[in-house]
Parts: structure tokens; sequence; C-alpha cells
């Protein structure tokens, strides 16, 4: 008998500016097991996914992970056992069921001891194609890297919205334990907002489910996104999901074209404090924040692929490396794109970067994930 | 950039040296009166000092200052973790001048700005701690050294390992004879470095103040890809800029010993032909009454490494043969292999036999507090300004050298020129973009 499902609700509901903004909701879980006649039982999960906004352009990225030890240790499962229409990238709303073969030979056939999680990201795609590049990776300055960077992407998919403290906190309950990727700088309540309890779990300040988590070292933000099977976006994915590549449906079809491909913000030319509107968080209060914002409050000036908060509110790591000579024994610097609410206005543009030393936790940076090709 | 209206323009002309002169000098902060800091320039360097100074109790960083705005996010938030004062945000260093109630100016500027703002500063009453390699030119560093000695100003620059316990006991150990007459000293600065990128120039980013930034510099057309450091017109070169760590350390190893009779130095582009002014290859030959400095430098060499912090820091020696920045010692009697910022060093005697190691730990508190206590006691630091023209001054030498043929070059100390070479002589000093001058008078 299955111990306990849980299905990863969105705990969005409360911001109305953002639909969803954490995990997308996931309703219904059933986990069964059914015989087979050969190699041992399958385990089907079903469950619902209702967000009527899923879509090929803007799908979800499903994921399941499990424990069979009651939930102590947590394992990721491989979407290469996985079969059926409800994992990994899924492009419509409604009911789902995935089937894992081989369950036995997984050792997880005894669902009296499984313990199996459900969990969705809001993802956009981002076709193949090129698009103008202009922030110089590392500066230029990256004498990590033999070829120039890549102006021409294959597919693929970044999270619609920054990585929030809801999510986090939920990741940092379920790998548990002291000093599993929390700082004590993120219980400060107007920064961050979660709180280590005594039992060594999580807890999340009031209001603060729905903001951007911070004070992450690139470190944390990769064990975060490895627990998801996501990474971090290399500068150019970071960029191109900003401006949009020369043809919005790609370079296969070139259908719809952009009609701002080099533009340095999200939603076009104009500044973020342009004739008085306000369009991302950057420093200041006037834009209705004194520090982060919820994230996907600025969603009508996303970027052409609906990806929101690009600019500003939190500056996002990358994968890309920054390194010099200079820097050697320093551990090696990471790059972070995009302003934050500590920016000026021009700052939260395609092109600003600045490089951190990979375990540096600001309350200005955050991160989200791509399904990406390998690097 | 705004054009200078004529307040500016007078300030940064021959009448700035007046018009910061009639300043009342502001008294010495008393022991317990906390620190006010403005830091200029927030590159990594700047960044790093502003944390660091702002998570002391005894300071407090009231300015950041960069032209570029794109800069201050990263560096304010550092500060604002560290300290529970907002520093003001400003493009301007003229701006942390013009506030009597700060103390002090942190100087992490490139090399083009290092002279104009320590000599600014100083005439406007403040303290300074400036980064290396002090000067961009000879003439510029004798004009600091004179700016701090005429409003009584402490000037600390950023060579820290000059405040390090195991620098020091490597000093005791050579003045104390172990290894004989010391007659040959080699400074090692093997690196690897990149190519810059061919980008085409292009528009100055919004909320980058270019002109300001170049300054007393010519203004070149904008270039993302462009490194400052290769450059003559705002750098003397990568080589210099992070060799002079070593070549200061060998000066105080052997007593601060002050003027070369002559360098000789070939220098070229062998491997980094990428538009760059500055040479990627140099070697240095320094002559002095019974003792003569090699300094061994390249930009291309990835197989020679810098020492890593996990070994600058710990009981541990970096491999010397590999090791990028070592600098050896060679005496009548002995040999010695030496770090920097940590590292140690290791001590050989005639027979080959390693009889003396000492560990290293890298020493940029120390370095600060030795400047934290100058500005209360007056005291001259540990890297006075001084110090600092004349650890970078044979570099400037070679660099001359190289920009007129690598000649050999016959120094007067007296004058701080060539006696052998007029057109060496022509590069002792820079020309200055009109609006920003410094006069012969500080």
């Amino acid at each position: 008998m299955l111990r306990s499902v849980l299905a990863c609700l969105s705990l969005m509901g409360m911001f109305a500016p953002c639909a969803h903004a954490s995990w997308l909701p996931i309703e219904n879980v059933k986990v069964r097991e059914d015989p087979t006649e050969m190699g041992g039982p399958k385990i089907v999960i079903e469950y619902d996914l209702p967000d009527p906004n899923i879509s090929a352009a803007t799908p979800a990225y499903v994921f399941v992970r499990y424990s069979k030890d009651f939930g102590d240790h947590w394992e990721l499962l491989g979407a290469d056992r996985l079969r059926g229409t409800g994992f990994g990238i899924v492009e419509e709303p409604g009911h789902k069921e995935l089937i894992l073969w081989g369950a036995e030979q997984a050792g997880i056939a005894d669902l009296g001891q499984v313990e199996i999680r459900v969990r969705a990201v809001a993802m956009a795609r981002i076709p193949a194609g090129s698009f103008a590049l202009k922030g110089l990776p590392g500066a230029g300055r990256d004498e990590a890297k033999t070829s120039k960077p890549r102006s021409n992407l294959p597919l693929y998919y970044m999270a619609r919205f920054e990585t929030t403290v809801a999510m986090y906190a939920d990741y940092l309950n379920e790998v548990g334990g002291e000093g599993a990727g929390w700082n004590r700088r993120m219980s400060r309540a107007n920064r961050c907002g979660i709180t280590q309890q005594s039992d060594h779990t999580y807890t999340i300040a009031p209001g603060r489910e729905n903001h951007p988590v911070t004070y992450v070292s690139w470190y944390d933000a990769m064990n975060f996104l490895n627990w998801c099977g996501l990474r971090l976006p290399t500068e150019a994915e970071w960029e191109k999901a900003l401006r949009g590549g020369y043809y919005l449906d790609g370079d296969r079809t070139k259908k719809q074209p952009n009609p701002l491909p080099e533009r340095p913000f999200p939603w076009g030319e104009e500044a973020p404090d342009a004739d008085g509107v306000l369009r991302c968080n950057f420093d200041g209060e006037d834009d209705g924040f004194a520090r982060t914002a919820p994230v996907g409050q600025f969603a009508e000036f996303a970027s052409p692929y609906g990806i929101c908060d690009l600019a500003g509110n939190v500056a996002e790591w990358t994968l890309d490396w920054y390194s010099t000579s200079f820097h050697v024994g320093l551990d090696g610097f990471r790059v972070a794109r995009g302003g934050s609410w500590m920016a000026v206005p021009v700052a939260c543009d395609a092109v600003t970067g600045a490089t951190q030393l990979p375990l540096k936790e600001t309350s200005i940076m955050g991160f989200r994930g791509v399904l990406a090709p390998r690097r | 950039m705004t054009a200078l209206n004529r307040r500016d323009f007078m300030r940064t002309s021959v009448g700035a040296a007046a018009a910061f002169a009639a300043l009342p000098q502001k008294p010495s902060p008393g022991a317990n009166d906390t620190i006010r800091i403005g830091v200029m320039g927030l590159g990594g360097r700047g960044t790093y000092l502003a944390e660091r100074f702002a998570e002391r109790s005894d300071t407090e960083i009231a300015y950041l200052c960069d032209p570029n705005t794109r800069r201050f996010a990263r560096a304010r938030e550092a500060v604002e973790e560290a300290q529970d004062a907002s520093p003001k945000m400003v493009q301007d260093f003229r701006r942390i001048l013009d506030d009597k109630n700060v103390d002090v100016l942190i100087n992490a500027t490139p090399d083009h700005w290092h002279g104009m703002g320590t000599i600014m500063a100083c005439q406007a009453g403040k303290d300074v701690f400036v980064e290396k390699p002090l000067s961009h030119n000879i003439w510029e560093g004798r004009k600091m050294v004179e700016a701090a000695r005429k409003y009584k100003r402490v000037v600390q620059v950023g060579m820290q390992s000059r405040s390090a316990p195991y620098v020091q006991k490597a000093k005791d150990y050579i003045q104390s004879g172990k290894l004989g007459e010391v007659h040959l000293v080699r400074i090692c600065n093997m690196m690897k470095h990149p190519k810059q990128g061919d980008t085409p120039d292009g528009p100055v980013p919004k909320g980058f103040d270019y002109d300001l930034w170049c300054g007393p510099a010519a203004k070149l057309p904008y270039n993302p890809s462009r490194r400052w450091l290769n450059q003559w017109e705002y750098s003397c070169g990568p080589i210099a800029g992070d060799a002079v760590h070593q070549f200061d350390l060998a000066r105080f190893l052997t007593d601060d010993i002050p003027y070369p009779k002559a360098v000789s130095q070939t220098g070229a582009i062998n491997a980094l032909r990428d538009g760059r002014d500055t040479p990627d290859t140099q070697m240095a030959i320094l002559e002095y009454d019974g003792l003569t400095m090699m300094m061994e430098s390249t930009l291309w060499t990835p197989y020679i490494k810098k020492i890593p912090a996990s070994i600058r820091d710990s009981d541990q020696f970096p491999n010397w043969p590999f090791c990028s920045t070592k600098v050896e010692v060679l005496g009548t009697e002995g040999f010695m292999y030496f770090g920097r910022h940590g590292g140690g060093w290791q001590a050989y005697n005639a027979g080959g036999e390693l009889v003396h190691s000492e560990y290293g730990r890298q020493a940029d508190r120390e370095h600060q507090d030795n400047f934290i206590d100058c500005l209360r006691t007056r005291k001259k630091p540990n890297a006075d300004v001084e110090i600092g023209h004349l650890s970078v001054l044979p570099y400037h030498v070679a660099n001359i050298s190289y920009r007129v043929g690598n000649q050999r070059l016959e120094l007067d100390a007296a004058t701080e020129s060539f006696s052998n070479c007029d057109q060496a002589n022509k590069h002792i000093k820079r020309e200055y973009r009109q609006g920003w001058s410094i006069p012969e008078n500080v």
C-alpha cells in the first residue's frame, strides 16, 4: 500500500498578478502497481495538470522523485526509465499517466515502502535558432573558453519564473539535514525568509513564499537544479531568452520575425522607468518594492517567450565561468546576469553581468533553471 | 559625459592645487572615531576592499563610486550586508572629495587614475589607500609622493605582503647572513592571459560615463573587448601591474634598495598578437652596486601556476619550479625560494640542503590594520607612497626601454630621468587630456 504521495500544489493562489510562480498545481495524484506478464510489476502514476495556460510554447516540466526508505533519502526518477504522457516537457493540461517499468529491478516495487512526489515547473519554449548576442560572456575575458560563444542555439526550455522561496524551502525539507543548502542569512524575513527549525525542517516567513530565493551560492543553485533534473542557463541562453531569437518561432520555420531582435530589455527598448511606467523591480521603491518582488509581478513586461523578471528583481547565476590567471586559486568566478532590486534601471538590461565567487551568497542574486542539451 | 564646467575645470587643472591646498586640513581621527571612507573604483578589487573595510567596527564605507553605474549593485550589496549604514552611490569621485566628513579615499581604479585620484584626494585633505601599481608613469609617481608629503597625508599602497610576518622573517634571515652576500635576485611573473576579443568599436553603454572613466588619459573609441591593462593610455601593462608585488618584496628583502643604476630590457609581443600595446614577454636586468636583479615575465605560459589560496594560507609550500610568482634570492652561501601573498619561503645551504622553512599567510587584514593605525598615529604605513613609487619605477623604466627599441637605459636617481637617451625621457610623463592636468607643483 502506498504510504504517501505528494502532489506539489502551488502556493500561488494568494498572489493575483502571477498565477503560477511556484510549482505548478498538480492534483489527484494516484499511484498503483500493475502486474505484467514479464519482468515483474510496473508502477503507474496518474495525476491531473489543471493549468489551462500549459501549451507547447509554455509547457510544464514535470519531474518525479521517490524514496524507498520512508522519506529518509530521495532520488530523481530518471526520464529514461519512464513512459507515458506526463513527465519531462508536458505541453497540454489534463489527465496524465506515466509508467515505471522495471520497478522490481529498481528496488521500488513494494509500494508499502515507497513515497513518490510529482512536481511541475512552468517553462517557456525557446525554439532553435540564431539571436543577437550582445553581451560578452565573461565580459569577453573568459580564458576557460576556447571557442566563441554561440549565437545560434538549439531548442531549450527555461523556467518562466525565478526559483521561489517556496520551491527552495520544499527542496530543503526534502533533502533535509543540517546545512543542506541553507545559511543563516536566508532567515532574514525582508530579504529571503527561510528559517531552519531545531528539527532541521525549514519554514517560510509569512508572505515570502512567492519571492525569489536569495542568499544562494552557485553551488546551492546547481544542487537545487540537479535535484529537479535541470541546470543553470549559459549566458547565451539567458540572453536569448531575454531578447528572443531573430525569429520567435525559430530558424526552421521563420514565420514569426522578432520585431526587436536587439532589444535591450525583455519588453523592448524603453528604459525600465520611461514615461512613468515601471516595468521591472529595480533600485528604490518607485516600482512598489523596496527589495525583492514576488516573481511574475511585472508579467506584462515579460520577454517575447513570456519569461518573467529577466530584468530586475534578482540577478541570476549562470553556468559560465569567468576566469583569468589573476583569479587562479580563488575557486574561479561565475557570472550572474541581469539587474536586481538594487540595480540602477539601465543595469536591468540584456548585457549587464557581474562576476562573483561561486560561494558568494547575496540578497540580490537568485537563479532559474533550463532544460537544455548538456554543456 | 557632460562637459566640464568651470568649477570642475578649476579643480582638475593647475588651479586645483591652489583650490584644495587652501582647504583646512582635517584633524587626524581620534582613537575612537569611526573612519569614514569613500571607495573609488568598483571592480573586483575595489568591491573586495569596500567589503573588508565595511566589516570593520572602526570604519564605515560612506561612498561607493564608479563611472559605470552597472557596477553599483554588487558593491553596494556587499557593503550593506557588512555594515549598518547605506553608502552613497556616486559616479564622480569629486563628490567624495567634497564631503568634509570623509577621512579616506580608497583608490582602486585602473592605473591611469591612480595618480590624479590620489593627488586630488591629498589636496582635499583625505588619506589614501591606493592600489598597486602606484602610478601610471614615473613623473606621476613622484608627484604622488610630493602631494602626500606636502599635505601630510597617509598614503598606503595595496602591496599587502609588506605587512605579512613571514616576509619580515625572511628579511631577518637574509640580513643575518645565512645566505652569505646576496648578489642576484630573480623575480618571476609567468602568467597565462587570454587574447583580447575582436569586437568592433561601439556605442558607450547607457549608465557608463566613459569620458570620466578616461579622465586624464586619451579617450579612445569605446570598445567592449578592449582590456585597459593592455593599452599604454590606461596602464603600465599587465606584467608591471602584477609583478610589482614580487619586485616590491624583493626590494624589501634587500633592505629597500632604491634606484637601479641602469636597466637592460628585452620585450616583445610574442604570442598575444591581438592589437595590444603592451608586451607579453619581458626580461629585464636591473644593475645595482654589487647586486643584479632579473625580472622574467610572460603572459602565455599556462603550465606555470599561481599559488592556490589553499596553499598560500596553509602549512604547505608551492611547487617552486612551476610557481608563477616566486622570488629567488641567491647568496654566496645559500639560496632562498620565496612566495608572495602567503606561500612562505624555504632556504638552502651551499650543499643544496634545505635548512629552513617558513610557512606564509596572506596579509590583507594586517595591511588594512596598519593603514588604520597610521591614520591615528600619522606614522608612515608599511607600504608608504614612496615605497610604492620606487617599487614600480623599474617597471616603468623597462616599459620605456621597450618603447624605445629595447635600449639599455641609465638612470639618474636625482632627477628620475635617463642620462643616455633623450627619446626615453619623453616617456617619463604622459600627455594629459584637456581639463585633467597635474601641476608641476602639487
